[in-house]
């Protein structure tokens, strides 16, 4: 807390030169602008104890360590149970009393080629080394027949089952084992370090800034606020996406609200969606991300309160995004070097977009830079949609989520339901013939706050102060970050999309591969009580209503196939 | 060394030196390798990037008035590759490594004809049967996802023995095999539609006795 004290100090301070760095300026200038972000000006966010650690770049020891074991194991035998164990030797404990002449007598009986090899230090037993074209489990069972042997076994192979250090994911991240995410970061412990994930969404907290902005009067819920005048506000790039040495994961920002480079999040929803595909990890802090060595491209299509506010408007309901930024963020995001698009986000329109793509609330333009992209080799992860409780006029109960259909008609574009921690359909998880995978979203319902995936992003409190009476309403800061609880398809997508980066890093280029691959490799989840389906509509078998083809599996994605197995 | 033993083993075997005329029954051993043209060539094509393989092997004829002939004979293949995924056409290697062992026992019977004009030819066709071992480790596997299989399946084959001493004579065949049960219900096979172990080998021995 006093730490918390000082960096606050520390930030005021900041906040204090850079505002007076301001006011200087503006005699200068005849036009002031509405809004002004002075990159990589501030501190660091409030949230200490970053560690580095680059124990999963490629080049790092323990990188090596384990390509080393990789390919050891292809030197190994295979046990009749069907492990893996080293050829060439025998663990061996003699009884006490066994005299080494009689040890050495022993081994021989084993294998003729057998011998009692030096004692390694922190060893109670003996190893028996054996010629390697030997059966080690034949000798094993000779030597434990021995009355003078207390116990002989094969040296088995010990599997590394990656499970990262960050705090929270053992307590809180349900979601991510969920999906067989420890065996494929056992697979690529690299997670997905050469491919490009684009978010496209609200942008995200990728570098310190300070901005400064006139804040004008604005009305909400029907109560008026009052106008904050020029503010100069505290920005930090969320320190579980990129590290203190620098943002050289970040590619190609852009922000298509107000068409500058510079898409900071104003909401924590990007942010948020960023850490389930790429929060650092095994840094000992916080939770973890599913390809959390991707390189990160923020895309802003989605307006925040504050950034309407920022360009000074007074009304503060239209937030979101609308077709044409989405469309241009896609392409945006396929001429720039993204290889996975995530796009947690949608709308409601009829059920027959595909047939009758030009009537109201369809998306022709989306469908149209999806293939775009798809035709440029981008793998694209839609969510879900969130309304299957909802009745949206005129299309009533449990809508069609236009972005997520045009997904199921296009090869290389996922849509994707939300699951809850007990692997049942999240309650309000869309469901109709067009989902096609489903992955963890969360629901609070029969979890509580248990049942949330959680990631790093703005602490609200510091950021949505315009939710506050009038009274308490001031100038947002968005330097402090905690592990926040997300519910929805939003969150469900970028899981996927991590999966898929780490499958094309894997070696899977194509994006239409890539969808058949997730497919095939999802674990097929039987809806409690039915299948959902809207009215006179049915899923394809396999496929469901609520789930697609089913849970996102991670590992099997990765492990691929052999030729009969 | 291998190949000197086992002539040694098939001189002492053969049929005496003295003996003038064929005699009514030979038993001789043979060394052979084969290059074989899978029928699953897509998924070998895929997780090892070529489709002929060599296998190397040996056994054993039992030749009946240099007619009739029955032939035991064991070979052995084993290939490092990489687990994959095929799809629009094209392998995606995933450099998580596969090893594939295949080990056929087969039992022929067949039947030499005589050319008068090349008395040094002899053209042979034969049929039977084989027990194929088929194992396939990976990196990575749980337990019970590797597979260590033997399945039955049969073979034909046709040629032509050539003598180049009276002891000594090399061989050269064509051997159709098809080996249902391995492929097909899974991994790269079935994703590939490929239900066969078999294929089409050309094979060369090199025979020992007369």
């Amino acid at each position: 807390m006093g730490g918390f004290r000082a960096r606050t100090l520390c930030a005021t301070l900041v906040v204090v030169v850079a505002g007076g760095l301001i006011v200087s300026l503006r005699g200068q200038t005849a036009d002031e602008p509405q809004m002004l972000i002075q990159e990589h000006l501030g501190l660091a966010a409030v949230d200490e104890g970053l560690i580095q650690d680059d124990s999963h770049t490629p080049s790092s020891p323990e990188t090596r360590l384990r390509a080393a074991l990789r390919e050891a194991l292809l030197q190994d035998r295979v046990g009749a149970s069907g492990g893996h164990y080293r050829p060439g030797r025998v663990i061996v404990k003699f009884r006490d009393e066994v005299a080494m002449p009689e040890r050495r007598a022993a081994a021989r009986a084993a294998s003729d080629t057998g011998e009692i090899a030096d004692r390694p230090s922190y060893a109670d037993f003996d190893i028996v080394r054996i010629d390697p074209a030997e059966d080690a489990e034949e000798a094993a069972r000779v030597l434990r027949q021995r009355p003078d042997v207390q116990y002989a076994q094969v040296a088995h192979r010990v599997h590394a089952l990656f499970v990262p250090n960050d705090p929270l994911y053992a307590t809180q991240q349900w979601n991510l084992p969920l999906i067989n995410i420890e065996k494929a970061w056992d697979i690529q412990p690299q997670a997905g370090s050469s491919i490009t994930v684009a978010v496209i969404d609200t942008g995200m907290a990728y570098q310190n800034a300070t901005i400064t902005a006139t804040l004008p009067a604005f009305r909400s819920g029907g109560v008026n606020y009052p106008a904050l005048g020029r503010v100069t506000i505290p920005y930090s790039a969320a320190p579980q996406l990129v590290s203190a040495t620098g943002s050289s994961r970040i590619v190609a920002p852009h922000d298509f609200v107000n068409e500058t480079a510079t898409p900071l999040d104003f909401e924590g929803h990007g942010t948020h969606v960023s850490g389930t595909i790429g929060q650092l990890t095994n840094d000992g802090i916080g939770t973890a991300g599913v390809a959390f060595n991707v390189k990160l491209m923020p895309v802003k299509v989605l307006a925040s309160e504050w950034d309407l506010l920022f360009a000074g408007f007074t009304n503060i309901s239209n937030v979101g995004g609308s077709d044409d930024d989405v469309a241009r963020g896609i392409r945006y995001a396929a001429d720039n070097g993204a290889r996975i698009l995530n796009m947690s986000l949608g709308s409601s329109g009829p059920p027959d977009c595909a047939t009758r793509p030009n009537q109201s609330d369809c998306s022709p333009v989306i469908e149209a830079a999806m293939r775009y992209a798809v035709g440029k080799g981008c793998f694209i992860v839609v969510a879900g949609g969130n309304e299957f409780e909802d009745t949206v006029p005129p299309y009533g109960k449990n809508p069609t989520s236009v972005l997520a259909e045009i997904a199921s008609r296009i090869p290389g574009v996922v849509s994707v339901a939300a699951i809850d921690r007990a692997k049942e359909h999240a309650y309000y998880s869309s469901s109709g013939s067009y989902v096609e995978l489903s992955a963890p979203g969360g629901s609070e319902r029969g979890f509580g706050s248990t049942g949330f995936v959680r990631q790093q992003t703005f602490d609200f409190t510091f950021t949505d102060t315009f939710l506050l009476p009038p009274s308490q309403y001031r100038a947002p800061r968005f330097d402090v970050f905690g592990y926040i609880g997300y519910i929805g398809t939003s969150m469900a997508a970028p899981h996927v999309a991590g999966v898929a980066a780490m499958l094309m890093q894997q070696g899977v280029t194509d994006p239409v591969v890539i969808e058949e691959i997730l497919e095939k490799t999802a674990v097929a989840l039987i809806p409690a009580g039915g299948d959902q389906c809207p009215p006179g509509t049915s899923a394809a078998a396999p496929r469901t209503c609520s789930f697609g083809f089913g849970l996102v599996d991670a590992r099997a994605a990765l492990r691929g196939l052999g030729l009969a197995k | 060394m291998k190949l000197t033993v086992l002539l040694l083993i098939g001189l002492a075997l053969a049929a005496p030196a003295a003996a003038q005329g064929a005699p009514s029954l030979s038993i001789r051993p043979f060394v052979m390798v084969t290059d074989q043209s899978f029928a699953a060539a897509d998924s070998f094509k895929a997780a090892f990037s070529k489709t002929l393989f060599p296998f190397f092997g040996g056994g054993v004829q039992v030749l009946v008035h240099d007619r009739f002939f029955a032939e035991f004979g064991a070979s052995h293949f084993r290939q490092n590759g990489e687990r994959a995924y095929r799809g629009g056409g094209q392998a995606f290697k995933l450099g998580i490594p596969l090893t594939a062992t295949i080990t056929p026992v087969e039992i022929t019977g067949g039947y030499r004809f005589r050319l008068r004009q090349l008395p040094r030819v002899r053209p042979y066709v034969a049929a039977g049967f084989g027990s194929y071992g088929y194992k396939e480790t990976s990196a990575f596997a749980d337990p019970g996802e590797d597979v260590d299989t033997r399945h039955s399946g049969f073979v034909l084959n046709g040629g032509a023995e050539f003598r180049l001493h009276r002891w000594i004579g090399v061989a050269a065949d064509v051997q159709y095999s098809h080996v249902p049960g391995i492929f097909g219900q899974g991994g790269l096979s079935q994703q590939a539609g490929e239900t066969d172990l078999g294929g089409v080998a050309a094979r060369f021995k090199l025979v020992v006795g007369r």
